[in-house]
């Protein structure tokens, strides 16, 4: 199989790839195969975490990754709730715009630092149509040192950025606010990325919820799944008290080590990993922070700015349910666990620690209120 | 408007349609139908009409002679089932209104006919710089309304599909609301070191640097006290910074065309604000956001005879648009050369076909052209001849 196809399984050839195989998805449901554990996977992690990303990758080969895809899409139909679909897309679009970024890197440089295959950034623009609404931007060919690197910015047909683009990724994405000239309008290499994170959403959700039950075979698959469904289930309900915290003020000094590391490192300048810029934000997000005080907090301007302006929109969907902070557990699989305290020993959830050393301090002065003054 | 009157516009308006050729909409069999008969007061729309209900447009028209035709900018699966979820929604041409009844600064109850037409017009140029320029759509079709105003309708492929939340993206940049001024100034790394730059290729940046660049080649030509005098005028620059801003006028031209904004001091940042209030105000086009953001909307068929004015709906070649007077030239000539009886019941002055007078009340006899514009506009009554 054509190993591109594990790490992005929405593609047209994927799909064609998982009809090929040799055992179909109601199949691998009846024997309980590694592709549904995975699947399972994919969808929890979504759910909770933003990435569908496996936890221990090496786990599981690329034809069970493959086909945890449609099984992951099978399970979130069950699952049948509109905030299921959401975030299951946008995890998997997240995911797909982490490994593109570092494919297009790695094809960059010429180096193939990893052995998974790489794709290149025409092969993604073929394959959501959009090779003929992108351009590189033509660089000085007097500039010898950018000779055969990847361009800074590219020019996206205007058609195609209004698609994919939307207001509410922030001021920054307005149409008003871009370069627009014959037809295209400028973007960066970020922002390009970015506008194929949301081709991939889209590609995703479209379908999604599809109805599983209704004939016999499809019974029998709903039935077969109905374990997996109901720990989601519990999931969603859990989480949405996991990401409610009793907490609204903002006191940086009683944060748990984890994220007083990581605020540090951002306040730094450091631009943390996504992983962990995840983790910090979403952890900001939990007890009502905006994003304008996100990045105030985080000491961040321009292009960061933005970027975790937009990141705490995705967290605080519309729905007004948010995307859980990780657990200790999923801290410590990050490498961002650090410098445990005696509170840590107690606790599981970094939201843990936070409420109860608020809870012990008593009095506290919001961070926000020493701001305005 | 008395029966009588309404009768003959009926009859006359059938007289043009069977002579007219009036050409259908690309797709028009998927396209929504809708007209206003005259008999019904000219209120009620008769809609949910596809072209298999109206049947040969030509015929339709003649047998119908509507008192206004309309066709829908969107493509349906079934454009005549009766509610828009039938419809099946398929694509929508991108549509521009301009009409002098929404024009900034243009007060219809004290400006003419001709004066808003006139001030509509300029307006329609800017939006087709805007629209040519940046956008660099190529199927328009720039359509003189009959009424007020003009229509645009692009058909290009690429934005057939926008949903109603991205053609306002589009309302917005023509109309720069929401710009960030502050913004248009932008970083720009080059060579290891970072400056502060005008983002110029493309969009508002672009009109305010093309502004900046005009402006200090101006001040070039200038004597000194002339360029010094000129920077001053614009609010927040004193003779400190217009010295500033001349001397990188003189010195560093390349600086100003790389659209460097650090090397003339903090007097350049402020003449960019300067300059893009100048912009928006000169370059923006005031469009109708209903019509553009809506995707199922109707519109006025080109080649149709406007109710309200009898005028042509007349499609304008690009070349046509600059001499064009709609009061002259999108006047049918099915209804010119002869005259009719009319009673003026609206007296006062009057600009129509070229010509500037004044009417006097009462039963007259004037050339048709004149009579069925009246009486379409509601200043006469036909009367027996």
């Amino acid at each position: 199989m054509d190993p591109h196809h594990a790490r992005y399984p929405f593609f047209d050839g994927a799909r064609a790839a998982v009809g090929e195989a040799d055992i179909s998805p109601p199949a691998l449901i009846a024997e309980d195969a590694p592709a549904v554990e995975r699947g399972l996977e994919r969808v929890e992690r979504a759910l909770m975490e933003g990435t569908v990303a496996p936890e221990e990758p090496r786990r599981w080969s690329d034809r069970e990754e493959l086909l945890s895809y449609p099984i992951a899409r099978i399970l979130v139909s069950l699952v049948d709730t509109p905030a299921a679909v959401d975030k299951y897309a946008a995890a998997e679009a997240a995911t797909a715009h982490e490994r593109f970024s570092a494919d297009f890197q790695t094809d960059d440089d010429g180096l193939q630092s990893t052995s998974s295959p790489t794709v290149s950034l025409d092969r993604v623009l073929r394959e959501f149509d959009l090779s003929g609404a992108v351009r590189p931007e033509r660089t000085d060919p007097t500039d010898r040192r950018r000779g055969g690197r990847d361009p800074t910015h590219y020019w996206v047909g205007v058609g195609a950025y209004l698609t994919l683009a939307s207001a509410d990724w922030g001021e920054r994405w307005r149409l008003v606010n871009r370069e627009l000239a014959t037809g295209a309008v400028r973007v960066t290499n970020d922002e390009l990325h970015r506008l194929l994170e949301e081709a991939v959403r889209r590609r995703v959700a479209d379908g999604l919820p599809f109805e599983v039950r209704g004939n016999s075979a499809g019974d029998e698959i709903a039935e077969a799944l109905d374990d997996e469904v109901e720990s989601l289930r519990n999931l969603l309900n859990d989480h949405d008290v996991a990401g409610r915290t009793d907490v609204d003020a903002v006191v940086p000094g009683l944060f748990p080590p984890c994220m007083k590391a990581l605020l540090q490192r951002a306040q730094s300048g450091e631009s943390l990993p996504a992983h962990s810029e995840f983790s910090l934000v979403s952890f900001l997000v939990a007890f009502g922070m905006d994003a304008t005080e996100v990045a105030t907090l985080l000491g961040a301007d321009g292009d960061d700015a933005d970027r975790i302006e937009t990141r705490v929109t995705y967290l605080a969907d519309a729905e007004g349910s948010q995307f859980a902070p990780p657990s200790c557990a999923s801290m410590q699989s990050y490498g961002d666990c650090v410098n445990r305290d005696e509170r840590c020993e107690t606790i599981s959830h970094p939201l843990s620690y936070y409420t109860s050393a608020v809870r012990d301090a008593g009095e506290v002065r919001d961070w926000r209120e020493a701001v305005g003054e | 408007m008395e029966a009588r009157t309404r009768d003959y516009l009926e009859g006359r308006f059938g007289d043009y349609y069977r002579r007219a050729q009036i050409p259908l909409p690309p797709a028009a069999e998927r396209r929504e139908w809708g007209y206003i008969p005259w008999s019904a007061g000219g209120t009620t729309m008769v809609r949910h009409q596809s072209l298999l209900d109206v049947g040969d447009l030509g015929d339709f028209l003649t047998r119908t002679a509507p008192r206004h035709v309309y066709f829908s900018s969107a493509r349906f699966t079934d454009p005549g089932a009766g509610t828009m979820d039938e419809k099946g929604w398929q694509s929508a041409d991108l549509v521009f209104d301009l009409d002098a009844d929404h024009l900034p600064g243009v007060d219809p109850e004290t400006t003419s006919y001709a004066d808003m037409l006139d001030a509509c017009k300029d307006d329609l140029l800017k939006l087709l710089d805007v629209l040519d320029d940046d956008f660099a759509f190529e199927e328009t079709q720039v359509v003189f309304s009959g009424g007020r105003g003009y229509h645009v309708h692009v058909r290009d492929e690429s934005v057939r599909g926008l949903d109603s939340e991205a053609r306002r993206e589009v309302v917005d940049y023509v109309r720069a609301i929401d710009l960030d001024v502050e913004g248009l100034v932008g970083t720009e790394s080059n060579r290891g070191t970072t400056r502060r730059v005008l983002r110029r290729h493309g969009g508002w940046g672009k009109r305010v640097h093309d502004r900046l660049l005009e402006l200090a080649e101006n001040l070039r030509e200038m004597e000194d006290a002339d360029a010094l005098d000129r920077l001053q005028e614009l609010q927040g620059i004193g003779e400190g910074r217009a010295k500033t801003i001349l001397g990188q006028v003189h010195n560093n031209f390349d600086a100003i065309r790389e659209g460097n904004v650090e090397a003339g001091g903090p007097g350049t940042r402020i003449l960019v604000d300067a300059l893009a209030r100048e912009a928006v105000a000169e370059e923006t086009a005031p469009i109708d956001e209903p019509v553009t953001t809506d995707t199922k909307r109707l519109i006025r068929l080109p080649g149709s005879l406007h109710g309200g004015s009898s005028l042509r709906v007349r499609t304008l070649e690009r070349d046509e648009i600059e001499a064009f007077d709609p009061l002259s030239d999108a006047v049918a000539s099915r209804f010119r050369g002869r005259d009719i009886a009319v009673r003026v019941t609206d007296p006062g002055p009057v600009e129509f076909d070229g010509d500037s007078f004044t009417l006097s009340a009462g039963d007259q006899s004037v050339e048709e052209c004149l009579g069925v514009f009246l009486m379409a506009r509601g200043r006469a009554e036909k009367v027996k001849e």
